[in-house]
């Protein structure tokens, strides 16, 4: 890396931009190979603005699909942030301080993802400012979407700020100023929670839905997302060890790890507790289950999703448990993917849809997304590795530099 | 009761004035912009004038207010610049009322299960009236063909196309039920949807973001969502419109039965229970005790659909 | 370590208050059924002036309902060779003009099994232009709900309150309703089994 003597804002700017940029053949393949993917959903997208979502695969039964999916399995794995915050902050970790602003910067990117998938999900996104406080009207506090809307936007200005702040004195060579941003860490860890049990709650509020309605679906939604957003974050470190100079304790791994294990044993075990409820004594209400698990009036469309789903949980779960390699990278990836795979179908998937099945007035129907809905959601997930790689890669060369002038 | 209602009312004028100034000032400004845009379209010589006439209605209809904020005067503003663009963009002569509830009037619905025959006149009837969309076959009301023995229409068949009534077969009608306590309105993000004063929960088309929460919330199915452009044949459109009624919708906004807001307001009944030929639908207003849904309220035993979830319909279900 | 626990009790309670009472402030109308309870004056519903001016013709009903007088939809006009004793008379009849007088089309499928109704069971017997009640009373065409309440007791007192049969076009304005006979055929007063006007989706894309 080379340092640029000259400071300020617009070195710090051009610094950043230049360091985001550079890299080997490789690194510019993987750039276009998004961007491509991108373009893609990009071109789907104009055609879904063009026609409507009839394009999709939704209908006035199913009327939420793989964006809104999407976005709340996202939401979580924003908020999985905080599982490298608190250690860091407030147990005074120093192996996993190391690591927070790599965690905030997939927060950051996740954040992206989710306010995208919504704007991907509404049917007249041009009327967005219909809701903005001001000149629309915020149905705050009686519409759970507007706190929402609230504590996303918050978060997201957080998770940017904090870091960009540390990132910021490291830069000019400083120690940032406790004062001056730990309160916000530590604002950080309570609206973590609260982003994902807004967006629980946002489901979990419908008495209309009994799938939802469900107490245990906002500890269910965080004991999840802090077995998924830490595998998230696992995958990516393996990609900063693999690729970077920079260093990554082993240490590292074996705490993700721990914090993996226990939030994914509690996870399957409120599963474990919700499958109880629902067939222990089959009600009315337990039809939504039924057709999750093993199919209603011949629908069975989600049957081997929802078990390939928790055959990886048990199977993630397991592997991390049980780490005979002791910390090997290869090991462990293979871990955070299979545990990231099922905690995302069973999200996604698996929590939206059946809602919708059967409807109100009990009519089973379908849902399967089309081409146009998975290239654009391709599009976006793409958005969101791009943002992830754009903000780590300077992160990291302010970071080596600042502890090269350290000693 | 009544005095409580009252100045709840007038605090929500109050509160609605504030909001208005502010408003109005950004509408203004940006309806300067918008003609300075045309204006320069116009002289830019490559755009018909028609056409540019339209390009300024969109965009003036782009930054109109939501229509509980409007003052009676942008009210007619707004309805004249959509009767103009329908006639610009689908020659088509439409009248748009927009007129207010009048007082104490509170519409209810009953509906007699042992009446109903199936013949789905309603349905039709429904579709003609407000323009619902052919091309999706979009339909407020669904029945259900019901097995004897229960009473619960989401154990009905709502697909049936035989000849009807079928023996020892009875028929149980959904739509809208307007709740007193609508999930869908605590709902929506946007106050696109709200309960009138006559008890019609209604959509602000234009103000409706599409994210499709009500649509979640609704435990009865109300509502429907336009995935695509709605398509009516122009010769079968009914031109006798309301703002929050029957006018044409577009693509991506919510739209559900509004007890035929165009057709009430006048006097008139509902499509669906003026097609009726076998006399199931009874409505009428909820607070005139000699009038018929007080009489059935009062003599028959009802009930309503869901009631456990506290949404407070209006809309009953009783048997001869 | 202490103190963030706290921190975040309080703040999820202040959350929680907040939510709570604008929950309640919003939830202060009061339901349906208190509010039909507290209605008890009646609506002035001739206000409505759009709700006037059927197109059809009207008698007043000879009884009241809860609101007073209504009217019924005439009878008369619709029935094609009214009035009966234009023919119904002494006159003799040309047997060539038989098919012609002796309502021949009119089946009867009225009463249960095989008590079928007689004609002269609700036609007078004497006077063609008018029906007749059990007790030999003669009832006009228009008002052909004395008539039929006679059996059907029950329907006659629901039709008068509101809960069977319908009103004409109007929920406002002067009280119209159908005559029994409007929806009914007095002769097969079931209805007819027949295809339904439309159907709906199966909703499978």
């Amino acid at each position: 890396m080379i340092t640029n003597p000259k400071k300020g804002i617009s070195a710090f700017i051009s610094d950043c931009v230049r360091w985001s940029l550079s890299g080997g053949r490789g690194y510019k393949i993987y750039l276009l190979a998004l961007l491509a993917v991108m373009g893609a959903g990009l071109v789907s997208y104009v055609k879904q603005f063009q026609e409507g979502l009839i394009i999709t695969g939704m209908s006035d039964i199913v009327s939420w699909g793989l964006y809104i999916s999407n976005f709340t399995f996202f939401v979580g794995v924003a908020a999985a942030a905080v599982m490298l915050i608190v250690p860091a902050y407030i147990l005074k970790d120093k192996d996993l301080h190391e690591v927070v602003i790599i965690g905030e910067c997939v927060a950051v990117g996740a954040l992206i993802m989710c306010l995208m998938f919504i704007t991907m999900d509404m049917g007249g996104p041009l009327k967005v400012w219909h809701m903005m406080p001001g000149i629309g009207l915020f149905n705050w506090p009686s519409s759970i979407l507007t706190w929402d809307v609230l504590v996303l936007n918050g978060y997201l200005a957080l998770n940017s700020l904090v870091p960009l702040y540390i990132l910021y004195c490291n830069y000019h060579d400083r120690e940032p100023v406790g004062w001056k941003y730990k309160p916000f860490v530590f604002l950080s860890i309570l609206w973590a929670v609260s982003i994902h049990m807004t967006t629980a709650f946002l489901y979990q509020g419908l008495p209309a839905r009994p799938f939802w309605n469900n107490p245990l679906l906002g500890p269910r939604f965080l004991a999840s997302a802090f077995a998924a957003g830490p595998a998230v974050i696992m995958m990516v470190l393996i990609a900063i060890k693999q690729w970077s100079k920079y260093p990554v304790d082993i240490q590292i791994f074996f705490k993700i790890k721990r914090i993996i294990v226990v939030s994914a044993v509690i996870n399957l075990l409120m599963l474990f507790s919700e499958i109880f409820k629902e067939f222990y004594t089959f009600t009315h209400h337990s039809l939504s289950a039924q057709y999750l698990f093993f199919g209603l009036d011949g629908h069975t469309s989600l049957v081997p999703w929802i078990w390939t789903a928790i055959g990886l949980n048990i199977l993630g779960t397991l592997l991390f448990a049980f780490d005979p390699t002791k910390g090997n990278p290869r090991y462990l990836m293979v871990a955070a993917i299979s545990l990231f795979t099922g905690i995302w179908i069973e999200k996604g998937f698996g929590l939206i849809i059946p809602g919708f099945i059967p409807s109100p007035m009990g009519e089973v129907v379908d849902y399967t997304p089309t081409a146009n809905e998975i290239i654009i959601t391709l599009g976006v997930l793409a958005t969101g590795v791009l943002v992830v790689t754009l903000l780590i890669k300077p992160a990291l060369a302010i970071l080596i530099k600042f502890k090269e002038a350290k000693t | 009761m009544n005095s409580s209602g009252k100045k709840e009312d007038e605090m929500k004028v109050t509160d609605i004035l504030e909001k208005k100034s502010t408003r109005r000032s950004f509408v203004k400004n940006l309806s300067i912009a918008a003609a300075a845009g045309s204006a320069g379209l116009v002289t830019g010589g490559c755009v018909s004038l028609g056409k540019s006439e339209e390009m300024g209605l969109k965009w003036e209809e782009y930054f109109k207010s939501n229509y509980r904020l409007m003052t009676q005067e942008e009210k007619d503003e707004t309805v004249a610049r959509l009767v103009r663009l329908a006639k610009i963009q689908n020659d088509a002569d439409i009248q748009i009322s927009n007129q207010e509830p009048r007082e104490n009037v509170l519409y209810g619905y009953a509906f007699n299960i042992s009446r109903c025959k199936g013949y789905m006149d309603c349905v039709e009837a429904c579709v003609k009236e407000n323009n619902l969309d052919r091309k999706a076959k979009t339909q407020y009301i669904r029945l259900f063909e019901m097995d004897s023995g229960q009473l619960d229409p989401t154990s009905g068949d709502g697909k049936y196309f035989h000849e009807v009534p079928v023996e020892g077969k009875f028929y149980m009608g959904v739509q809208c039920f307007h709740c007193e306590n609508a999930p869908c309105i605590k709902a929506c993000p946007t106050k696109a949807t709200w309960r009138e004063p006559d008890g019609i929960v209604v959509v602000d088309y234009d103000w409706c973001i599409g994210c499709r929460y009500c649509l979640a919330a609704c435990p009865y199915w109300g509502r429907r969502f336009n995935w695509g452009e709605p398509e009516v044949p122009k010769e079968e459109m009914n031109t006798k419109q309301h703002y929050l009624g029957n006018r044409m919708r577009m693509k991506g906004v919510m739209e559900k039965c509004t007890f035929c807001v165009q057709r009430t307001r006048q006097g008139k009944l509902p499509a669906c229970a003026e097609a009726c030929p076998t006399g199931s639908r009874v409505f009428g207003n909820l607070l005139d005790p000699n009038s018929e849904i007080r009489y059935v309220l009062k003599n028959k035993k009802v009930f309503r659909f869901k009631e456990e979830l506290g949404t407070d319909p209006k809309f009953w279900y009783f048997i001869d | 370590m202490k103190k963030i626990f706290l921190s975040s009790g309080l703040l999820f309670l202040m959350l929680g208050t907040v939510f709570l009472s604008a929950q309640t402030v919003m939830a202060s109308g009061g339901s349906v059924i208190d509010r039909i309870h507290a209605a008890d004056k009646p609506f002035d519903s001739m206000g409505i002036e759009s709700a006037h001016h059927l197109p059809v013709k009207t008698v007043l009903a000879q009884e009241s309902y809860q609101g007073g007088t209504f009217k019924v939809l005439a009878r008369k006009d619709s029935i094609t060779r009214f009035r009966c004793s234009v023919c119904h008379t002494d006159k003799k009849v040309l047997v060539s003009d038989g098919a012609l007088f002796t309502h021949g089309d009119i089946v009867i499928n009225h009463g249960r099994g095989n008590d079928r109704l007689a004609c002269i069971e609700c036609h007078d017997e004497k006077n063609r232009d008018f029906l007749s009640d059990a007790e030999g009373k003669q009832i006009d065409f228009d008002h052909s709900y004395q008539l039929c309440g006679q059996c059907h007791f029950r329907q006659k007192r629901d039709w008068l309150g509101g809960a069977h049969g319908k009103r004409e076009a109007y929920w406002a304005g002067e009280r119209v309703v159908r005559n029994c006979t409007s929806c009914h055929s007095p002769h097969s007063p079931a209805f007819e089994t027949k295809m339904p006007a439309t159907y709906s989706l199966p909703l499978d894309k």
